[in-house]
């Protein structure tokens, strides 16, 4: 039996609102519970939390197709976003993402929003929503406000938003269909791991092969998701060579002793990170081009 | 703590139950509801034991809050020896000698089942994929997936 000091489901955005300002001490948001209920089995850590069991607001829980976004609410599940027409026409690098998390069962129960509040920089959501420079929409003291994805993380498991702040949305700018995307995830066996390291790669080309989008970054190896506005410079407007692939993922490993500093696994990571990152982008500007 | 109301259907029946608001899905499941058919293995999402369905969908019974029962429709294994695909499961299980110490079978019947109602013709990848979060150390998995695949094959000739 796990131990909290009580459970409110509630069934709109309303409810919600009323339901946190009737309720003494700390709060805390279901949406789901996958890493919830594994967190709160070690120990009497959320005794004194009331949950709040957001996971079945109908209204956060569906995926919008606005003029230049896709609107995913908050707790629409890994398993519906891997699904969704939406997204793998739009966003395909995320759909990709979420049918990577965990098995089916997991992913039927657990949800972006989650994902994102228990900030686990192993979230396999996390690279693909930095490359497509994803927003969140927050609801706070009762007012909606739109900001940058990575804005809301201060380090791992821990981001800026009080426990009575809900996230209601992420938004994600559609892509056109000429953008490749290729999501990578090396975990320590096939199946149902945690990412030891992923990669997000969105690359466009114009019809002469001249690169005029392309984002790369990693997860599971910041404490945040960030992106690399040096990298992307890197490629954009050049016809990329053999030389510029390699310079790329020096540049990009590079950035793993920089960011996270020099940790155990970096000996691992940089040269999983230089061969993955050559292998991706050779991929995605085809052959025929630094032939 | 004090309890809260579930009212949702469990293998066609109605229940009208009060619960503890810590208890997880598979406490109330075989402690309240004595339906000791669903197993806790991994007890963190894992292994797969504890796979019910609950309004369609395949979830471990172990990552789920008992208040997530309110209105839900759920199946659990005692249910599958009276749905025709789930007979069929449990009959091709037998047969295809897909069942050893059993632990995980009805785990792996409650995934089979979900995945074949949502996709009848399922591929023996998509089975795969389909069993992928339910561990068995004991068969090798190779006739688990020639038991769902033979299920599949009955249900789509009758």
């Amino acid at each position: 039996m796990l131990k909290f000091r009580d459970y409110i489901r509630v069934e709109s955005k309303a409810e919600y609102e009323k339901a946190i300002a009737s309720i003494e001490g700390p709060v805390l948001l279901l949406a789901g519970g996958s890493d919830l209920l594994v967190q709160a089995r070690q120990d009497d850590r959320y005794e004194d939390h009331t949950v709040v069991d957001i996971f079945g607001i109908e209204e956060l829980r569906t995926i919008e197709d606005t003029e230049g976004h896709l609107v995913i609410g908050a707790c629409v599940t890994h398993e519906a976003i891997a699904q969704s027409l939406l997204v793998n026409r739009y966003a395909p690098i995320l759909a990709e993402a979420a049918l990577s998390v965990g098995s089916v069962q997991i992913r039927n129960h657990s949800s972006i929003g989650g994902n994102l509040a228990n900030a686990s920089p192993a979230a396999d959501t996390l690279a693909p929503l930095a490359v497509l420079n994803a927003e969140v929409v927050i609801l706070k003291d009762g007012i909606e406000s739109v900001v940058p994805l990575a804005e809301i993380f201060e380090g791992p498991y821990k981001t800026n938003l009080g426990d009575r702040d809900l996230i209601v949305s992420v938004r994600v700018p559609k892509l056109s269909a000429d953008v490749r995307h290729d999501y990578t995830k090396v975990g320590r066996r096939k199946a149902l791991s945690i990412s030891r390291m992923t990669i997000a790669t969105l690359l466009q080309t114009d019809e002469n092969g001249v690169v005029t989008r392309f984002d790369m970054t990693m997860g599971a190896t910041f404490p945040c998701p960030m992106t690399f506005p040096d990298i992307s410079a890197m490629l954009v407007g050049k016809r990329p060579t053999k030389e510029d692939i390699s310079e790329v993922a020096r540049a990009l490993s590079a950035k793993i002793p920089e960011i996270a500093g020099i940790r155990a696994s970096t000996r691992y990571k940089q040269p999983v990170c230089r061969r993955l990152s050559v292998r991706i982008l050779q991929e995605l500007i085809g052959d025929e081009q630094h032939a | 703590m004090r309890k809260i109301n579930l009212t949702f259907t469990l293998n066609g029946k109605p229940y009208d139950i009060e619960a503890n608001p810590g208890a997880r899905m598979i406490d109330v499941i075989r402690d309240d509801l004595g339906l000791t058919g669903t197993k806790e293995g991994c007890s963190v999402g894992e292994c797969g034991a504890c796979t019910v369905i609950l309004n369609g969908d395949a979830v471990a019974s172990c990552m789920v809050l008992a208040g997530s029962m309110q209105g839900a429709d759920i199946l659990t294994i005692e249910a599958m020896s009276e749905l025709k695909l789930g007979n069929l499961l449990q009959e091709s299980f037998v047969e295809e000698d897909a069942v050893q110490c059993g632990f995980c079978t009805p785990g792996f019947i409650m995934s089979a089942y979900a995945l074949l109602k949502k996709n009848p013709d399922a591929t023996r990848q998509e089975i795969r994929e389909g069993v992928a979060g339910n561990l068995c150390r004991c068969t090798g998995y190779i006739q688990i997936v020639n038991a769902i695949e033979n299920a599949a094959h009955h249900m789509r000739e009758e």
